[in-house]
C-alpha cells in the first residue's frame, strides 16, 4: 500500500504529460470543445440571447462529454491491443492502477478544461453567473465522474478501436441532442423528451440549473445529482468487473 | 550440466488446455541457479504458454509451479519483485520516454530509478525519443532494461533477439552471460538455434505440449542421429559421385565437394584419403562436421532424418 501511494502519483503525472504529448487526446480533451465553445458563444448567443444564462455549464458538460466519451474508450483499447497493459503487469504495474491513473488524468484534463470556459464564459460571452461555486464545484465533479465512467466502460468493453468508436458515438449524439446542451430539452418532442431523462446530460443540465445556477427546476436538482452518481457508480462498477474479467481471461 | 540441485524454476506436470488442444501437456522441469535454460520447439509447441504460466499471466489448468519459492498462479506481488519478464510481443504508451518507463517501472517496485540500465542497453542516448520513436532493436533493449529494474533472481525472455540487428544480438547475448555470472537464472525462449547452442547450459524441445528431449546442448545433439558429415575436395576431383567406402557413405556432391556419412568419421577420413592417395590426386579442403542442434531439432519436429 506504502508502494501505491508512492508511485501512483508519479505514474499519474506521467500520464498526464503523455496525454498532452498524444494529438488524438488533445484533440478532444481541449482543442474541440474549446473551439466548439468559442464558436457556440459566438453564434448561439447572438441568435438566443437567452442562451446566455446558460451557455458556460452546457458547454461545460458538452466538453466534459466529448472528452470522456469520444476521447477516452479509444486510448484504453489501444493499450489493450497493443498488449502494454500486459507489459506492464508483468513489470509490476497493477492493471486496476493504470486504469484508475487513466480515469484521474482524464478529469484532471476535463475539470481544467472545464474551468475554463465556466471562468471565461462569463467574461467573454457576458454568460449566466454561478449562484453557487462550491455547488458548481460539487456538480462538475460528479457530472465529470459519470461521465469518464462511462468512457471507461466503453473502453474496457469495446473489442477493438472500431466498435469503441461506435459505442462512444453511439452514447455521444443522443447526449448532445437531446441533454438540453444545444437547446432546452423543453422544445424537444414528447417522446424525445421522455428517452432524454435516461441520459446523463440531461441530469447534469438540471443539476447546473438547478443548484449551481439559481434556476427553476420543474423536478428536482438534487434527485438529477444523485441520478447522475448512480449511473457513474454503476458503469464504474460494472467497467472495473469487466476489466478483471479480461485480465484474468 | 545436470539437473541442478538448488532449482530457481521447478515446474511439474503443468496442464494447459485450448478448448480441446492440450496446449501443454504434462510438462516438468526444473531449472538452477545461474542457469541459462532454453525452450524450444516450433510454432504452436506450447513455449509462450508455458512461459505465460510461469509469469503469472494466464492460468494454468494443472500442476504446480513455482519461482523462487512463490507459487506465480496465487502470489502475482511477491512474483513481480524476483521475476524479470521479456513478453515476445508486448508495447508502452507511444507518448513515453525510456528515462520516464525505467522511472515509473521503478517507482512501482519501490525503488531508486535504474538509469544504469539504459546505459548498460546502449539507450542513454534516446531519452529524448518518445517510444514510438524508437527502432525494433532499441524497443526490444528496453524492455529487457525493465525486465531487469527489478534485480531478479530470475529472468524469463521470450524471443529476446527477434528483429534485432547482428550488433544488437551481440549486446543482448553478452548482456544474458552478465545475468548468468551475477547468478540470475535466466530461461529464454527461442527459435534461434545457434543462439541457444552458445548460451544455453542445457536445452528442452518441445512438441505437440510435451517435452521431447532434454539436457545440455551436447547431450540433445549427441541423442539423435550420430552420423558426422565429411566434406572433401579434391584437385582432379578423384572420388566419384556415388563412392562408398567401409565408413563412409556417399550422400551427395555439392559444388566442388563430395559429401559423406559416417558414425565413424576418422576411419572414414583415412579410407577417404586413401582413395585420394591411390589416384595421386591432392586433397584441396576437408571438413567434418558434427551434427548441429538445429538439425536434431529439425529431426525431432519432422519426424525424421534431415541432412
Amino acid at each position: 500500500m506504502k508502494i501505491f501511494f508512492k508511485a501512483f502519483p508519479r505514474h499519474l503525472l506521467l500520464q498526464f504529460k503523455m496525454d498532452i504529448r498524444e494529438r488524438g487526446t488533445l484533440l478532444t480533451y481541449y482543442l474541440l470543445p474549446l473551439v466548439f465553445y468559442f464558436i457556440v458563444g459566438s453564434v448561439f448567443v447572438s441568435i438566443n440571447p437567452a442562451s446566455k444564462q446558460t451557455l458556460a455549464f452546457s458547454m461545460a458538460i458538452f466538453a466534459v462529454t466529448m472528452g470522456a466519451v469520444l476521447g477516452m474508450p479509444v486510448p484504453i483499447v489501444k493499450m489493450r491491443e497493443a498488449e502494454v497493459l500486459r507489459a506492464y503487469r508483468v513489470c509490476g504495474i497493477p492493471g486496476f492502477a493504470t486504469l484508475l491513473v487513466h480515469a484521474v488524468s482524464a478529469f484532471l484534463h476535463l475539470l481544467i478544461v472545464s474551468v475554463i470556459i465556466l471562468t471565461t464564459a462569463p467574461i467573454v460571452f457576458g454568460a449566466g453567473i454561478p449562484d453557487s461555486y462550491a455547488a458548481c464545484f460539487a456538480v462538475l465533479v460528479i457530472v465529470l465522474f459519470c461521465n469518464i465512467a462511462i468512457g471507461l466502460l466503453i473502453g474496457v468493453t469495446a473489442k477493438n478501436q472500431s466498435t469503441a468508436t461506435l459505442l462512444a458515438q453511439a452514447v455521444f449524439l443522443p447526449t448532445v441532442m437531446l441533454g438540453g446542451i444545444m437547446f432546452p430539452a423543453t422544445m424537444l418532442p414528447g417522446a424525445l423528451r421522455t428517452a432524454g431523462y435516461i441520459i446523463p446530460s440531461t441530469h447534469a443540465v438540471r443539476s447546473f440549473s438547478g443548484l449551481a445556477f439559481g434556476m427553476n427546476m420543474e423536478s428536482g436538482a438534487v434527485l438529477s445529482l444523485l441520478i447522475l452518481a448512480g449511473i457513474g457508480a454503476a458503469a464504474a462498477i460494472v467497467a472495473a468487473l469487466r476489466f478483471k474479467a479480461v485480465s484474468r481471461a | 550440466m545436470n539437473v541442478p540441485n538448488e532449482a530457481v524454476i521447478r515446474i511439474n506436470g503443468l496442464f494447459k488446455r485450448y478448448g480441446s488442444v492440450n496446449a501443454v501437456n504434462g510438462i516438468s522441469l526444473k531449472i538452477g541457479k545461474g542457469e541459462v535454460f532454453g525452450l524450444l520447439g516450433p510454432n504452436g509447441a506450447g513455449k509462450t504458454t508455458t512461459l505465460e504460466c510461469l509469469e503469472g499471466i494466464r492460468r494454468a489448468d494443472g500442476g504446480i509451479l513455482e519461482i523462487g519459492g512463490c507459487d506465480p498462479q496465487s502470489d502475482e506481488r511477491s512474483l513481480r519483485h524476483i521475476l524479470g519478464v521479456q513478453l515476445q510481443s508486448s508495447s508502452l504508451p507511444e507518448g513515453l520516454r525510456p528515462a520516464e518507463a525505467m522511472s515509473l517501472i521503478c517507482a512501482w517496485h519501490g525503488l531508486p530509478d535504474r538509469l544504469d540500465l539504459l546505459d548498460r542497453f546502449g539507450l542513454t542516448d534516446q531519452n529524448r525519443k518518445q517510444y514510438r520513436e524508437l527502432s525494433e532493436g532499441q524497443k526490444r533493449r528496453l524492455h529487457l532494461a525493465l525486465a531487469l529494474a527489478c534485480n531478479p533472481s530470475a529472468v524469463i525472455l521470450d524471443e529476446p533477439t527477434a528483429g534485432l540487428d547482428v550488433q544488437g544480438r551481440a549486446q543482448l547475448h553478452d548482456a544474458i552471460r552478465e545475468l548468468k555470472n551475477s547468478g540470475v537464472t535466466v530461461l529464454l525462449a527461442t527459435h534461434d538455434m545457434a543462439e541457444a547452442e552458445t548460451l544455453c547450459d542445457r536445452v528442452a524441445i518441445m512438441i505437440k505440449g510435451r517435452i521431447a528431449v532434454v539436457g545440455s546442448p551436447a547431450q540433445v545433439t549427441a541423442s539423435g542421429n550420430p552420423d558426422v558429415r565429411i566434406l572433401l575436395s579434391t584437385k582432379n576431383g578423384c572420388l566419384q559421385p556415388g563412392m562408398n567406402t567401409g565408413n563412409a557413405r556417399f550422400l551427395r556432391q555439392t559444388d566442388n565437394y563430395g559429401v559423406w556419412l559416417s558414425a565413424d568419421a576418422a576411419s572414414a577420413v583415412m579410407e577417404l584419403l586413401k582413395y585420394v592417395q591411390a589416384f595421386s590426386d591432392t586433397v584441396e579442403d576437408l571438413r567434418v562436421e558434427r551434427p548441429s542442434l538445429e538439425e536434431r531439432f529439425l529431426e525431432l519436429v519432422e519426424g525424421g532424418t534431415r541432412r
